[in-house]
């Protein structure tokens, strides 16, 4: 097993007297692209500044290349690249400038990755940053956090302002700069559309907890809706452990469970003596049902 | 870049709930199955199903690699994966359903003759072994 790039155990921030986290325990392996979502306010950019060392945990361990991130010694910063909500571009520059003076910062500079996005992304680079559309922005700060060939890449919201087809020429440039394996890519977003094209890992934020993470292919196969009909009228409430949601209609229901595996479908179907057929749900439903 | 790109060869519909690993698998067994896929086809590689549908590559991965343990595809050293050339009659379903008539028509004598699933498996894998024998 490699090392993982991130891990948190136990990670709780409290400010005031408001809990933003609480008991975050995730990990993440090299060369995935996790995807967090949640809705406004569930903790996720509060969860990302953590885990790059801007501000400290209340409670638990947060850790980026096994270093604690809050105390992460220069090399390491290095190795990271991040694209925030607000980004901090300077007005009074051009696009070009801008990325020459982050380019001088860095020991290191992949000159002919950010030209080859810079045309990909059509972003006008001499322009003065004043002047550039919100997508416009966005995509100059993220080519100023990919120059230095980061390992890790988080992005907070990396798409907000982007058009589908801009969008679209992002995420796939997502897709090649992690085919080798050697870049991690975190990014939290609400498009959740985009998460079911790119993204391998899923974190669900829900009020400052994670209420589900793991591959999304397993989320896809164990949040699903089912469709029952038997021959008499069923119970009123169906005894499904792991229920999300359900509605029971003399002898027929549906309802939305979040621990399915194909084995159950026998044994439900036996202890209701009905038929039971399996529906996928879409990463918004589950999104929407996780939040029932 | 001078060559026209290839038509696409699968549909993936990452909006659709089910894994594209799912979709990728079912893809390959149908057109394995309708002979458009024949022994020896080269496949597309991993980074170019990922980049060609800009899905994620881990996915297309795992549909190759599960392909492989069910005999359906070959992996080459340095080489892109080919349809298998020897290889059983399909996949698992595909062979069950070969024999679903005759196992219709045991299951309908069964029930004539009252006899439990159980008792009727435990007679099969019993006739089985004795016919590896």
């Amino acid at each position: 097993m490699n090392e993982a790039i991130v891990s948190t155990c136990g990670l709780g921030k409290t400010i005031g007297r408001k809990e933003i986290l609480r008991d975050v325990t995730v990990e993440v392996a090299p060369g995935s692209i996790v995807g967090i979502i949640g809705k406004n306010g569930a903790g996720k950019t509060t969860l990302l500044e953590i885990l790059l060392g801007f501000s400290p945990a209340t409670s638990g361990s947060a850790q980026l290349f096994g270093h604690d991130s809050f105390t992460l010694p220069a090399n390491i910063k290095g190795r990271i690249g991040f694209v925030p909500q607000q980004d901090d571009l300077v007005n009074l520059l051009t696009g070009r400038q801008q990325l020459d003076l982050i380019a001088a910062l860095h020991g290191h500079w992949n000159a002919a990755l950010i030209e080859r996005l810079g045309q990909a992304w059509e972003v006008p680079l001499e322009r003065g940053i004043l002047n550039l559309s919100g997508g416009e922005r966005q995509k100059l700060s993220t080519l100023a956090a990919l120059g230095h060939d980061p390992q890790l890449l988080v992005l907070d919201e990396p798409v907000a302002s982007l058009d589908p087809i801009a969008r679209r020429r992002f995420l796939h440039e997502m897709i090649e700069i992690t085919a080798e394996r050697t870049r991690t890519v975190l990014f939290s977003t609400h498009i959740v559309s985009d998460l079911e094209r790119v993204a391998d890992q899923i974190w669900v934020l829900r009020d400052g907890a994670i209420v589900w993470s793991g591959p999304l292919d397993r989320l896809q196969e164990s949040v699903v809706r089912l469709r029952i009909s038997a021959r008499t009228a069923l119970p009123a409430l169906l005894p499904l452990a792991d229920c999300l949601s359900q509605r029971v209609s003399g002898a027929r229901a549906s309802a939305v469970v979040s621990g399915w595996s194909e084995q159950r479908r026998a044994q439900l179907s036996e202890l209701l003596g009905a038929e039971v057929s399996v529906e996928p749900l879409g990463l918004e439903d589950i999104f929407v049902e996780l939040h029932s | 870049m001078g060559s026209l790109p290839a038509p696409r060869l699968f549909t993936l519909q990452p909006g659709s709930g089910v894994p594209i690993y799912l979709q990728l698998m079912q893809q390959v067994r149908r057109m394995v199955a309708s002979g458009q896929l024949t022994p020896g086809t080269e496949l597309p590689s991993v980074r170019e199903v990922a980049t060609e549908y800009t899905v994620n590559p881990t996915t297309i991965s795992k549909a190759y690699g599960l392909l492989e343990n069910e005999g359906l595809l070959q992996r080459n050293r340095g080489k892109p994966m080919t349809i298998a050339a020897t290889r059983p009659a399909g996949s698992l379903p595909q062979r069950l359903k070969q024999v679903e008539p005759q196992v219709e028509a045991l299951v309908l004598a069964a029930r004539q003759l009252e006899l439990k699933a159980s008792e009727l498996c435990q007679f099969i894998e019993k006739k089985m072994e004795k016919n590896r024998e």
